[in-house]
């Protein structure tokens, strides 16, 4: 049974991209048959750390959204290059990054109930274990639908006020669409933070399980968005927080 | 220390030190019949050193039976000064400096050029109180001045100025701030002394039979030399210390930091000086206590995290989003939807 992982956050610059494209590398990594899709229509960005570049990919999900062509068509494989024995599949369906694509969408939207009928097909004909949605900062409709399908809703934040407040009109919006689970995942957190503190105030605040404390590491912003950071540094402390993070979205 | 390794080289490079006597045999000091200008009295002592006190001792030892020999003074005539020469490379070696037997300090190497001075004398001294006991072939008082004079002055000084400049590329003298400061000051006091001392021993060379320049004034600049060579030296090394030890001060008080230890208290005398060094530590003082104070500030900060939100303004951004048609629709086929998904 595939589950479908929603991950969102309030604002943009959480590292909402860069976390779901580690986490679904991790998965693919254990084996998994992952699938990200891009629905930040407006501001598309995952593409990058996947290095696929966009004048390869002849559909990406605005042309299946206009009906232009298949969901199937949309999606790419970007598998981490590791194990060849390994059945762990990732896929990409990126958004187009062409400024007229982009404009259509902010001025004529479209109908969102195609997205969801376009994740339904991913998952049987790719076919998927996961199917991640990085969506749109905010709470558009593309954002709620996202949400009312996922079996778990991934909510990034930074411990700062502005996101807090966000975090926790998305925790009841969350509620409202009775999400099966609700997952905090702390990021950019400064190292004079007491871990432990932050989790439990966070996950006593919202009622939301916390997975993942991750702090602000300097290689990350280094590798900024040219890579995958649990690909480039397995070993890294962060790669091994991370992978404690997809072990809980696995449980 | 395998002691087939110390015997090898210690006779090894006693063969060298040997030949290299006799062949300096021929270069007489003035007024000094037995006793030669021998720079290779660094050998013994950089072996003593950099291999063992023993190896060192063997150098001195099978070196000078050698040196006597070949230039026909009879290999044991002067049996007391093979044991001398074995000293010098045996006490220097016997001196450790710091236990970490590299010399990267300026103890380390105010150590090493006292060691060798004092290694010269003790030498010298053993080898004269072995002949008053046994052999008696010297005279005095004039042994002391054509004799044990000359011997401890031409060891003491070749010993300073040659065993520092062995050891360099042998890298047991580590080239560090404080070494190099020690080298210039040494290098510049050694030229300054000799090349005077020089200077009156070249003036008198063709007369040193003429009244005006008595062997007593060759003497006295002999000892002059070695006299200010020792004092300069010692004024050199304080002068360093005064220098480096606040380096070293900072430093240590620089990692305290950096493991968050913020008490830089101890540093007090170095921010008294009112040079450069001072200021640096008042700096890197004030500098602690500023990140203290920061580090301070935020852990409190962190001990206040709450989590403060304004529930009227989320009930009325969730109510926004849950009474729009759309999402009264939405929340109605959300869990059909879910179940259609997979």
């Amino acid at each position: 049974m595939a589950k479908i992982v929603a991950v969102h956050s309030f604002r943009g610059g959480t590292g909402k991209s860069n976390t779901t494209a580690n986490l679904a590398c991790l998965l693919a990594q254990k084996g998994h048959r992952v699938g990200i899709i891009d629905t930040d229509i407006q501001s598309p960005g995952i593409h990058v750390l996947f290095s696929l570049d966009p004048n390869d990919c002849p559909c990406a999900l605005n042309d299946y959204l206009w009906g232009r062509c298949e969901i199937s068509q949309t999606a790419y494989e970007v598998t981490p290059t590791a194990d060849p024995a390994s059945s762990g599949k990732l896929f990409l369906i990126p958004s187009s990054i062409r400024t007229g694509d982009i404009a259509r969408v902010i001025h004529y939207g479209y109908d969102v109930n195609l997205l969801k009928e376009g994740c339904q097909r991913l998952i049987r004909e790719l076919p998927l274990d996961y199917l991640f949605i990085d969506t749109h900062p905010g709470l558009n409709e593309e954002t709620l639908l996202s949400i009312a399908i996922a079996d778990m809703l991934l909510i990034i934040l930074r411990p700062d006020h502005q996101d807090y407040q966000g975090t926790a009109v998305t925790v009841e919006v969350g509620r409202h669409l009775e999400v099966p689970r609700m997952s905090l995942l702390l990021n950019k957190v400064p190292a004079c933070f007491s871990r432990e503190a932050l989790t439990d105030q966070v996950a006593h605040t919202y009622g939301c399980e916390v997975v993942g404390v991750l702090p602000h590491a300097e290689e990350m912003m280094t590798l900024a968005s040219s890579g995958i950071f649990v690909v480039r540094y397995p070993d890294h402390h962060v790669s091994r927080e991370l992978r404690t993070v997809t072990a809980m979205i696995e449980a | 220390m395998d002691a087939r390794r110390i015997i090898l080289t210690g006779c090894g490079w006693g063969a060298v030190f040997g030949i290299l006597n006799c062949a300096s045999n021929v270069f007489l000091l003035p007024s000094a019949p037995f006793i030669s200008l021998r720079p290779q009295i660094a050998l013994p002592m950089v072996v003593g050193i950099t291999v063992h006190p023993v190896a060192g001792f063997l150098v001195g030892f099978v070196g000078n039976i050698i040196g006597d020999g070949l230039s026909g003074f009879g290999l044991w005539k002067f049996w007391n000064w093979h044991l001398a020469n074995g000293l010098m490379g045996f006490l220097p070696g016997l001196v450790r400096y710091g236990g970490s037997n590299r010399i990267s300090t300026v103890r380390d190497f105010g150590v090493l050029e006292m060691s060798v001075v004092l290694a010269s004398g003790a030498s010298v001294a053993f080898a004269v109180l072995l002949d008053v006991l046994f052999l008696e072939f010297m005279r005095f008082p004039s042994s002391f001045h054509s004799w044990i004079l000359p011997a401890f002055l031409t060891d003491a000084v070749n010993g300073f100025v040659l065993v520092p400049v062995l050891l360099l590329p042998a890298g047991r003298l580590l080239i560090t701030l404080e070494t190099r400061t020690i080298l210039l000051i040494t290098a510049l006091l050694v030229v300054a002394v000799l090349s005077t001392a020089g200077a009156i021993t070249w003036s008198v060379w063709d007369d040193l039979s003429s009244p005006a320049a008595t062997i007593e004034n060759f003497y006295i600049a002999g000892i002059v030399s070695v006299i200010l060579l020792v004092l300069g030296f010692i004024a050199a090394l304080g002068f360093v210390r005064k220098i480096t030890d606040p380096i070293g001060e900072l430093t240590r008080a620089a990692e305290a930091v950096e493991n968050g230890d913020y008490d830089l208290g101890h540093l007090g005398h170095v921010s008294a000086r009112q040079d450069e060094l001072g200021r640096l530590s008042r700096v890197l003082q004030g500098m602690a206590g500023q990140v203290r104070k920061r580090e301070e500030a935020l852990r409190s900060q962190v001990q206040e995290l709450r989590i403060r939100i304004d529930p009227q303004r989320r009930e009325r951004e969730v109510a926004a989003i849950v009474e729009t048609d759309y999402f009264q629709q939405l929340k109605k086929k959300a869990k059909e939807l879910r179940q259609g998904m997979s």
